[in-house]
């Protein structure tokens, strides 16, 4: 079947099997940012933003989702400019091997939107979803702390 | 390459009309169809635009529309009613972006073994609303031992008719924060001074996959506070079990018995006195 | 202390903005032009031969090319295991073995025009098997009438022992002194069995491997690998195909820990792309990367010390079997690094004996894993420390104080335990384990909380202690090597074999060229891992990155600032020996002051004068290989009625040497540390009664997440190791041996009840509690 997506902004015509999961869409298509890490929804790799919320895409027909507006981590941000949480997960060493990193930047993105200064209790829970065998998390953390203050001192 | 069809319909009677159709599913969220799989279908009928994402209350009754999320659900709750038990369970269900996708409806029509609407479901006496094939309203009981009722009926809300004022205690049992539960116990209790007015304890994931613990709420009901000590309340919350990764049989049943425990002491000794 | 201005400076990690963005790419990123796709199917059963392959059916469906098995292809043996030449692991396993020996053994594999044909196909193609017995206990593989798992030429490419016909994939024996004398000169003897478990990496990314063609018809394989030149060299070996035809490129890694130190997919993709000329593209589920793929190696320690009543230990014996499951990669190495990683801790012991068994068994196949051995025999180690102190009243952390190896001793243990050859003598150098032991215990609340028990409903508090130490390299076996150019404008290419796989060398090794040459670090462009580009290097496993690799580039770095100087000797007019480097990409005359800047002397020895590039290359091999050191610390309660274990607090303070980078230092402790708390806590491979691994996936195979951290503190005590670049020693693995340790002290500690198994699950702490056996 073929359908609408609108990227990052840019409006995709795709076509795609009825039965296809929205993470195999996207990476067909070249969105190889979106990463699998289990494909069974269990570990966040490919989680993007779905019309305003962070779901896990593995876990999203395609079709389902057509439509809809869907954020990448290339869709916040670039090498050449950055967003704030982009910026701040690399100035706290948040990022190691970086396969857990644009989905984990992903949710951290959806927590800020609505809660603009979380408490630790609060980052943690918006990235209950999200695993990464690399970091402990530590880093994480104080990089999604780190961007709360930078970008709420912005507006 | 496989030909299932997808629907968007926009009302219910048509989507109704749509499920009257040969192998013809509704999707929610489809966390669970994703995993099960749509190929052996011919059409699937995506609720997304079925006006079915509300959560209203009146009079103490709550409805919470089928294709609302765990996620809306537990935060639409928490902000009109904070001590609500359904808030604390569908919030703390799977994982952030799991729960943004997982429906009521999707879960009320697997209720699977480790559900966590399901021991709130049975705490809250709630029903579920169909329309379509066998519309009206079921109870869980009712619900659990017919399954075939479901086929080309569409859940349309779950309904709470008693749904606050509760004192509430939920507890899951996890192996880390992202997990499913291997069992929840759920607790609703109302108290007027030292008196228990009403208990109700519910325990999912056991052999049975949900219980109410009856004789545990008839010895406490109507009782003073002063006699919850001299009861054996593990005992009376001692449950089959099957093996699960988390545990022995044995090791699952002696546990929840405590978290029972705990739970009711929760709910009954508590402080404050949640809405 | 020395000032650098770029070693020991939280630099920025630089990959990471790219990694950040979504811009980098690993391995199943990489758009290839019609590719075919490689899948497989696997054996059910933990031991059986194959009768028949019937792929008739399979062939026939819409979209298949081929169908490779036992039938159709080379049946030379090889070892899986990415080690030097010739592999210390036996080679026991053939792309397809015609007998399979656990429950997902790869069979066959289909190759087809899509993935979902492949995988139809792979599920109609029909096997006829006649079952075998199959052996499920390690510590049975040796009795007799046991069936024997490799009777069919498997052999040990070095002189290593090797007993297929016992299951005996591997043996360490090792001994001095007299341990009989010693233990009868005790005041007690203290004798312990402990169990670790099989868990998985768990790398976020799961394997993959994508072969092509370039222009020339060269097959270019692009694959999730720790160790891309043991890839070329062991695909070449396996399929025939010359190796000068093979490149391989190591794009972005997404987390390795040992799981892709292993040749897996490379060869199958290779073999499938040579035939048909085509590009084929493999990536493993992630039920594949638990069934089929690596995992730690469960170990048996048996652990028994003469212990006087001041506390001097007079003969330590341990006898280890580890189960290898049905193939022997890595098997004897990591049980190896089981005593030789464990053993020189308490150096002062003066009888000691060291007995290890590798077995086969037909369950999944172990493989390297951070820590390597030694964290199975850390576990043991360190709980036996903690009964020995128990027993007399002794404080641990001023036991171990007392008892640890220092600078400036050694221990027999070193020479007398290589991997696969002998060992290498060597004399501690740094050691600041004291130092990490007493901060440690500080930031836990040390004495404050040990023995106190402090209550509060069931819940019961504890803390716990762990200490240990690993290596940096193998030594005379680990090399890595570095080549440099300087471009006109003053920066420089710098091209390493070693292998970033998130851990951050390529950051670190840049750090140590811009140290040298005192730039920048923008000014070094590195590129890592890509056989046809770079130098060699042995690849990222062994914790040798940071002290062989970056030797290399230290002494490669060196080289070119001294072609610097003599090319800005002839342009200043100065002799070389006036000369040195200024801050910034600068020469300066240190007589007159003048200053000629390195794009000056680039241009004019590329241009000008005596034509040239200034360019080097480096090899190095450790003499020795420095231990770091670290302590963990544990703050549990523990739920008396249901067994469940809260980390409520952990602590770990290491001494890698100078850290070159602390951010990246302290980052691979925090990940090795939180790993090693989920090894302990809830981490396990469930099998079924016959063989099969029932929770193949994240759904029941319980890593830790952000609900799930304690609240975490990371100590760097920096000490300079003389042998290492800039000070510095390894850092990546050690981080994982102490958490399970110090969590079950802990566990001890609140309840008085010691687990011997891992993993600490509340069932089995419950049951402890309760006494019940
Ligand atoms: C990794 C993971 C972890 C999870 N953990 C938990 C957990 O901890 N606790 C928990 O409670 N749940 C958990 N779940 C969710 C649970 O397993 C189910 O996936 C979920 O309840 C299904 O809801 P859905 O809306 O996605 O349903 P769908 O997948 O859309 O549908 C499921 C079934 O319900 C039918 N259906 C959907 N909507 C309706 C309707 N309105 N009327 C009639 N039939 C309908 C569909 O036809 C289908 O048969 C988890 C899921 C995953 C993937
Ligand atoms: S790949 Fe989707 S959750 Fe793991
Ligand atoms: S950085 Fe490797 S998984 Fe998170």
């Amino acid at each position: 079947m073929k359908g609408t997506f609108f990227i990052n902004g840019r409006k995709e015509e795709w076509s795609f099997a009825p039965d296809a999961v929205l993470l195999d869409v996207l990476r067909e298509n070249g969105r190889t940012e979106v990463h699998r890490g289990c494909g069974e929804g269990a570990c966040g790799s490919c989680a993007v933003v779905l019309d305003g919320t962070l779901v896990n895409s593995c876990q999203v027909f395609a079709a389902s989702a057509q439509e809809k507006e869907i954020l990448t981590v290339a869709g916040l941000g670039s090498i050449h400019s950055p967003h704030p949480l982009q910026a701040a997960f690399v100035e706290t060493g948040a990022v190691q091997c970086g396969f857990c990193t644009p989905a984990m930047i992903l949710a951290a993105y959806c927590l800020l939107k609505k809660t603009p200064n979380p408490t630790d209790d609060e980052i943690r829970r918006a990235l209950d979803g999200n695993s990464c065998r690399c970091t402990g998390y530590v880093k994480i953390i104080e990089a999604v702390r780190l961007a709360a203050r930078r970008m709420s001192s912005h507006d | 390459m496989n030909m299932v069809q997808w629907y968007f319909p926009e009302t219910v009677d048509e989507a109704v009309a749509l499920l009257g159709r040969e192998r013809t599913i509704p999707h929610g969220g489809g966390t669970n169809l994703v995993k099960s799989g749509i190929a052996s279908y011919s059409g699937v009928v995506d609720l997304a635009r079925v006006p079915l994402n509300y959560l209203k209350t009146d009079r103490g009754i709550l409805e919470i529309g089928a294709n609302q999320t765990f996620a809306s659900a537990a935060e639409n709750l928490s902000n009109l009613y904070p001590g609500c038990i359904l808030a604390s369970a569908l919030g703390s269900a799977a994982s952030t972006p799991l729960r943004n996708r997982i429906t009521m409806g999707g879960s009320a029509s697997l209720f699977p073994l480790w559900s966590d609407l399901i021991g709130p479901m049975a705490v809250l006496e709630g029903e579920i609303c169909t329309e379509g094939k066998n519309a009206g309203s079921f109870d869980l009981s009712t619900w659990l031992a017919n399954r075939a009722v479901q086929k080309g009926t569409l859940i349309t809300s779950l309904l709470f008719p008693d749904a606050f004022d509760w004192i509430s205690a939920y507890y899951r049992e996890v192996r880390v924060g992202f997990d499913y539960p291997a069992f929840t116990v759920s607790v609703l209790a109302r108290k007027k001074g030292s008196r228990i007015e009403r208990v109700r304890v519910a325990l999912s994931g056991g052999a049975d996959r949900v219980v109410r613990l009856t004789d545990l709420e008839e010895a406490l009901n109507g009782a003073d506070l002063s006699k919850v000590s001299s009861l054996d309340l593990r005992k009376m919350g001692t449950v089959r079990f099957g093996r699960k990764p988390a545990g022995s049989p044995e090791f699952l049943s002696e546990i929840a018995a405590v978290q029972v425990e705990r739970c009711v002491k929760s709910a009954l000794f508590r402080e404050e006195e949640t809405r | 202390m020395t000032d650098f201005s770029v070693v020991g400076k939280p630099v920025l990690k630089v990959d990471s903005l790219s990694l950040a963005c979504g811009a980098a790419r690993y391995t199943a990123d990489f758009e290839v032009k019609d590719p075919f796709y490689l899948v497989f199917f696997y054996s059910p059963h933990a031991h059986a031969e194959i009768l028949s392959i019937d792929d008739g059916p399979a062939r026939g469906m819409e979209g298949v090319v081929d169908v490779f098995h036992s039938g159709n292809t080379p049946s030379d043996l090889y070892t899986t295991a990415g080690q030097g030449y010739p592999e210390p692991s036996p080679y026991d396993t053939a792309l397809f073995n015609k007998s399979v020996r656990y429950v997902g053994d790869i069979v066959g594999a289909v190759l087809a025009e899509s993935p979902a044909a492949a995988r139809e196909a792979a599920g109609a193609v029909r096997v006829e098997y006649r079952q075998l017995e199959p052996l499920f206990d390690p510590e049975k593989s040796m009795d007799p009438g046991v069936p024997c798992l490799h009777g069919d030429g498997a052999f040990a490419p070095l002189p290593v022992p090797y007993r297929p016909e016992e299951n005996v994939a591997g043996e360490v024996l090792f001994s001095f002194g007299d341990v009989e004398k010693g233990f009868a000169e005790a005041d007690f003897v203290e004798e312990e069995t402990y169990r670790t478990h099989y868990t998985n990496h768990c790398a976020m990314e799961p394997h993959a491997a994508t072969a092509t063609f370039d222009e020339k018809g060269r097959l270019v394989i692009y694959s999730s690998t720790q160790v891309p030149f043991h890839a070329r060299r062991t695909v070449s070996r396996v399929t025939g195909i010359p190796a000068h035809m093979i490149r391989v490129v190591k794009p972005r890694i997404g987390g390795g820990f040992g799981s892709k130190q292993e040749i897996i997919l490379e060869p199958y993709v290779a073999l499938a792309a040579w035939k048909y000329k085509r590009s084929v593209k493999a990536e493993l589920s992630r039920h594949e990367v638990f069934t089929t793929a690596r995992t730690r190696h469960p170990m048996r320690v048996r652990i028994k010390t003469g212990v006087k009543k001041d506390g001097t230990i007079t003969a330590l014996e341990m006898n280890d079997i580890m189960n290898t499951g049905a193939y022997g990669a890595h098997a004897l190495t990591v049980l190896s690094n089981a005593g030789s990683k464990v053993l020189p801790m308490f150096n002062k012991i003066p009888n000691v004996s060291f007995t290890g068994r590798a077995v086969y068994t037909t369950l999944p196949v172990g493989g390297a894993y951070r820590g390597y051995g030694a964290t199975q025999g850390y576990f043991a180690f360190n709980q036996h420390v903690d009964s020995i102190c128990r027993k007399l009243g002794l404080d641990f952390v001023d036991y171990v104080k007392k008892w640890h190896i220092r600078e400036g001793e050694t221990s027999e243990v070193f020479k007398a335990i290589g991997e696969g050859t002998e060992g290498v003598s060597q004399i501690i150098k740094s050691c600041k384990l004291s130092e990490c032991l007493d901060r440690g215990a500080e930031e836990i609340g040390w004495s404050r909380l040990r023995g106190k028990r402090i209550t509060s409903g069931s819940w019961v508090k504890g803390v716990g202690a762990a200490v240990s130490m690993q290596g940096s390299g193998i030594p005379k076996v680990d090399m890595g090597s570095a080549s440099m150019k300087m471009n006109d404008d003053g920066s420089f290419n710098l091209y390493v074999g070693a292998t970033d796989i998130g851990t951050g060398s390529d950051t670190i090794l840049s750090q140590i060229a811009a140290e040298t040459l005192k730039v920048p670090v923008e000014m070094i462009l590195i590129l890592s891992s890509d056989t046809d580009l770079t130098p060699f290097d042995t690849g990222a496993y062994a914790s040798s990155t940071t002290y062989v690799s970056g030797q290399a580039v230290l002494r490669c770095a060196g080289k070119i600032r001294d072609q610097i100087l003599s090319a800005a000797a002839v342009l200043m007019g100065a002799s070389a020996d006036s000369l040195s480097l200024g801050d910034g990409g600068v020469v300066v005359n240190r007589k007159s002051g003048e200053e000629a800047p390195f794009s000056k002397i680039a241009c004019f020895a590329m241009y000008s004068h005596d034509q040239f590039q200034i360019q080097a290359g480096a090899s190095y091999t450790g003499d020795e290989s420095p231990a770091p050191f670290m302590a963990h610390f544990a703050e549990v309660d523990v739920d008396l009625e249901t067994g469940k274990v809260r980390l409520v607090k952990f602590v770990s303070a290491g001494d890698c040497g100078r850290p070159i980078n602390p951010v990246l230092a302290e980052g691979q402790i925090e990940g090795a540390t939180m790993n090693g708390i989920s090894y302990a806590l809830t981490e396990q491979y469930l099998f079924d009664p016959r063989g099969k691994m029932t929770n193949s996936s994240f759904w029941d195979y319980k890593i830790f997440g952000t609900l799930d951290m304690p609240e975490m503190k990371t100590i760097l005590a920096e000490s300079d190791e003389p042998t290492g670049p800039y000070g510095a020693k390894s850092i990546s693995e050690i981080g994982i041996n102490g958490p399970a340790p110090a969590i079950a002290n802990a566990i001890f500690d609140a309840t008085g009840r010691r687990i011997y198994d891992l993993p600490l699950t509340p069932e089995k702490v419950l049951a402890a509690i309760k006494g019940v056996k």
